[in-house]
């Protein structure tokens, strides 16, 4: 058991009694149930939809070094920076080192999966450098000094009330506790911040090869902001964003937006494509767009899982799924959760380390249901374990366990004898009033359940009586 | 065709005999001949869900010779069902036995879709005068396609009001060793099931997968609860004193 | 920062490497029909502008535009008001200028506490009631940094789809001789706090359409 599957186990357990946070996550889920539905009903052909979304980005990751290169090729010809960091640590370290070189002090940042899970924000507080989540979500979470719970919805798992409680602490100013107020609040304390940073942070939800942009979404017009205001930009993006074209983004807008919110389209949807050109009013004047790899080409390499790197990061998977909807974000531990998260996180950082996220499931198939662009999420979970068995990884009493059983199952003399004996002892066990005892042979079942009447005749035992074989 | 092998899975067979039993009854009451071939054991949905393919394997090879004879396979459950049509090809692609896993794919069936789809009956006589609910399992759901069928088949029934249960499509959170892996999430979806149930005011809940039914009802009699559970075949099975079994058609 | 970048070749390898297992074959592609038919785009353009909020004010030519915005302005609070440069938008305002403090794009970049912005459009896209900007249209910050935003447009502007809007931009080199391109669709938003809808946030509480039938 690696320390993360034991701290998994933890804290799945702790939030899995958390019936207030249950509620909580569920009024917002069934809530996005009704929105999407409602979205889904204003496209002609949603599943049409799915597969035009599927069929581009597929076309993207399978020629992804001809895609990367023509984008990379026309940002610098709009006079932007292309850098390809293969690891975490390598786009930190250039992020610091342009905001050491320019003398950044501050720095507004929009939301980004990417930027969290290189740790960037902790690289440039310790650098003395003040960083401002604006997206509204991240902001509070930031205040609390917390991860986000959900990619999409990062304050989720929180009220109006505790949310006032924070500012009141923090912000002051906090006159009513009803969102449109709070979110006032957020709004006054985050635009000086706008117009004083040295440097906007982004992340990007596609990277347009044939135009040389970054395409970034979003409700609140922080990112257009972030982008518009500081004297320097910077985009950190993984690398699996990027689509072909620009008119693939007439599909992909509406189907991120309806799968993500319920929305027929996100409020802003900006290309930002180089610093600002020669007679433009404003802008920034440099434009950096970090590339990241870190362990995405190890899951390119993988033919079976490659098209897990089609995901737009809608969070609609997290939303369908029931083990998510029972213990939330916090409790996966990484920045991916949710089903996405469980099937790409042995790949960004070890089979070893996290293949409990693939057991951690019952296999529903809810998220292959949701997800936008066709990727066959519940089957990659069953192909990690599958993956994980055949490295062994697995515990040496599992292994021992599943071949006794098998070997039971090889013969159906040797299985009916041996699951009569089981049988019996049952029997006997719950007849002496050991059920839910410390010496039930069944405690992982009963600890929360009630056992089944064991029966005393078999299915095949009545038959033959009945039937004579 | 009119001989159907009963493919009754392992848990079935050990722990819920009654639903095999109710199986049987009303194919036969249908005018389908049944049996057994006892040979039978575990169709090898446990390893394989768990990653042990090379251990289910010959499990599965195992499994369809025992089944190459019969020209139609009934199981009343989902995934099991959805084991040998889905995952028995996948399993057994490139060996020898994959011609036979093909074939015994297209002849297997779920025991609700069997009626619907192969007997073409949505009344088969039976009487249940309560309050029901249906639980869709996984499996039958979203790999069978099965979500209509049961219904049909429970509003054939005499005396039964059927009663729509909110997120009657969520897992019940059962998903095979993960009830036990990760009991405390298992239970916490369960939980969520049963306030569903509950609320619905079904006296009981039904569902095509005995798996699912065995999990929810620890929890609700764990909770006290006023809802039991009874797999479809045990509804269907059902019929008045009064001979009601002429309603049925065929 | 250097030409260093020895990730570059790296990733570049890497991704060659893991692309030699070829993909599985792809089925066909989908159903050309995804979105629905738009019939009558300045319909369909008004009914989407209604839902997500943003006013749409039809005039039946530039004149009666200029006379809406004057309107409108008077509604806004004390403060410069930031204009894109452009000869319609002169005449249009020239009423206005008299009684209100107008910065012009061309006099630099907006002020923090500018109360209002108004700029043309590229292209109004029916499909989802939006206004496509250009980095052309007064900047990147116009269409943003204001709690008021304000569209001059003609209906001669109006595109059924996204599909037909992004192809407009790529015509005469426009795609690459603006840094940026907004897609604005409603008042800024966010449901961060508990799900529920709250409007007006970072961007624009505020965006008006004045359309214009004639065009100039």
């Amino acid at each position: 058991m690696s320390a993360a599957s034991r701290q998994f186990f933890q804290d799945a357990t702790a939030k899995a009694v958390d019936v207030e946070l249950r509620e909580i996550v569920r009024r917002g889920i069934d809530h996005y149930d009704l929105v999407v539905g409602r979205g889904k009903a204003r496209f002609a052909d949603w599943e049409a939809a799915r597969q035009r979304c599927h069929e581009i980005r597929r076309e993207a990751i399978n020629h992804l070094d001809r895609y990367l290169l023509e984008f990379e090729q026309r940002v610098r010809d709009r006079g932007g920076h292309v850098f390809w960091a293969e690891t975490a640590e390598e786009a930190r370290k250039y992020v610091l080192d342009l905001a050491a070189s320019a003398g950044v002090r501050t720095v507004v940042k929009s939301k980004s999966m990417v930027a969290e899970e290189i740790h960037l924000n902790g690289a440039l507080e310790s650098r003395g450098i003040k960083v401002w989540e604006t997206d509204l979500g991240e902001f509070i979470v930031q205040l609390r000094r917390e991860p986000p719970f959900h990619i999409v919805t990062p304050a989720m798992h929180l009220t109006r009330e505790q949310i006032a409680k924070l500012f009141r602490e923090k912000l002051g100013g906090v006159e009513a506790e009803d969102p449109p107020s709070l979110v006032a609040v957020a709004r006054r304390a985050l635009r000086r911040a706008f117009f004083s940073a040295e440097m906007g942070i982004t992340g990007a939800n596609f990277l347009v090869a044939d135009s040389g942009m970054i395409a970034i979404t979003s409700n609140e017009g922080n990112a257009r902001l972030c982008a518009s205001l500081p004297r320097i930009h910077v985009a950190i993006v993984g690398i699996e964003k990027v689509v072909p074209r620009l008119e693939d983004l007439a599909i992909l807008w509406p189907v991120l937006a309806t799968a993500g919110t319920g929305q027929p389209i996100t409020c802003y949807n900006t290309l930002v494509g180089g610093p600002r050109a020669p007679g433009e009013v404003d802008g920034p004047e440099e434009f950096h767009v970090v590339l990241l790899d870190n362990g995405r080409t190890r899951l390119l390499a993988d033919v079976e899982q490659r098209e897990a790197l089609h995901c737009i990061r809608c969070g609609a998977c997290l939303n369908a799924c029931p083990v998510f909807r029972s213990i939330g974000g916090h409790a996966y531990g990484t920045v991916y959760s949710g089903p996405i998260g469980s099937v790409i996180m042995p790949h960004l950082g070890g089979l070893g380390a996290y293949q409990h996220l693939s057991y951690a499931s019952s296999l529903c198939g809810a998220c292959t249901e949701v997800c936008p662009v066709k990727i066959d999420l519940h089957r990659h979970l069953l192909q990690n374990r599958r993956n994980a068995v055949e490295e062994s990884l697995r515990p040496l009493s599992e292994k021992i366990g599943m071949r006794l059983w098998q070997w039971a199952m090889l013969d159906a003399g040797r299985f009916r004898r041996l699951a009569w004996a089981v049988r019996m002892a049952m029997r006997l066990a719950y007849g002496m009033r050991l059920e839910g005892t410390a010496l039930d042979p069944a405690r992982a079942w009963t600890k929360n359940r009630a056992a089944p009447p064991i029966p005393r005749h078999s299915f095949r035992a009545m038959w033959r009586k009945t039937r004579g074989g | 065709m009119r001989k159907v092998a009963l493919f009754i899975p392992c848990f079935v067979d050990q722990l819920l005999p009654q639903v095999g039993l109710d199986t049987a009854r009303v194919l036969e009451r249908l005018g389908f001949e049944t049996w057994f071939p006892d040979e039978q054991t575990c169709c090898g949905q446990p390893a394989f869900n768990s990653g042990y393919w090379q251990l289910a394997r010959p499990l599965a090879e195992r499994f369809a010779r025992v089944f190459a004879c019969a020209d139609a396979v009934v199981c009343p459950s989902g995934s099991c069902t959805t084991m040998v049509r889905h995952f028995y090809p996948e399993l057994l692609a490139g060996t020898r036995e994959f011609a036979q896993a093909k074939s015994l794919s297209a002849r297997v069936y779920e025991f609700s879709e069997f009626l619907t789809d192969i007997a073409q009956v949505t009344d088969v006589g039976a009487t249940f005068p309560h309050k029901v609910a249906i639980h869709d399992a996984c499996h039958a759901l979203r790999e069978l396609g099965i979500r209509e069928g049961p219904r049909q088949l429970l509003r054939g029934v005499q005396g039964l009001e059927l009663v729509e249960m909110t997120h009657s499509e969520e897992c019940c959170g059962f998903g095979g060793t993960f009830a036990a892996k990760f009991a405390m999430i298992s239970a916490t979806m369960g939980a969520t099931k049963a306030e569903n149930a509950e609320s619905s005011g079904a006296e009981y809940l039904t569902s095509t997968d005995p798996s699912c039914l065995l999990h929810i009802d620890g929890i609700l009699r764990r909770r006290h609860s006023p809802v039991r559970t009874i797999h479809l075949a045990g509804i269907l099975a059902r019929t008045d004193s009064a001979g009601s079994e002429t309603r049925a058609t065929k | 920062m250097g030409d260093e970048n020895r990730g570059r070749e790296q990733i570049l390898a890497r991704i060659r490497a893991a692309m030699g297992t070829a993909a599985p074959a792809q089925k066909a592609a989908a159903n050309e029909k995804i979105i629905v038919r738009i019939e009558n785009p300045l319909k369909r353009f008004r009914a989407e502008c209604a839902a997500n909020n943003t006013e749409c004010l039809v005039r039946p030519d530039w004149a009666g535009c200029g006379n809406a915005l004057g309107e409108l302005l008077g509604e806004i609070p004390e403060g410069e008001i930031f204009v894109q440069e452009a000869p319609l938008l002169r005449r249009a305002i020239a009423k206005s200028s008299e009684t209100r403090a107008i910065r012009w794009s061309s006099q630099g970049q907006l002020s923090e506490s500018s109360p209002a912005a108004v700029t043309l459009a590229r292209v109004l896209v029916a499909e989802s009631g939006s206004v496509l900007v250009s980095t052309a249209c007064g900047g990147r910050a116009a269409s943003v940094a204001t709690p008021v935003h304000i569209v001059l447009a003609e209906t001669r502007q109006l595109v059924p789809d996204l599909g037909t809007a992004l192809a407009a931009i790529r015509q005469h080199g426009e795609l690459f001789a603006n840094s940026s391109f907004s897609l604005i669709t409603g008042s800024s938003r966010t449901a961060d706090i508990e799900k529920i809808l709250v409007l007006g946030a970072h961007g624009p509480r505020r965006l008006v359409v004045l359309l214009s039938e004639q065009s100039e």
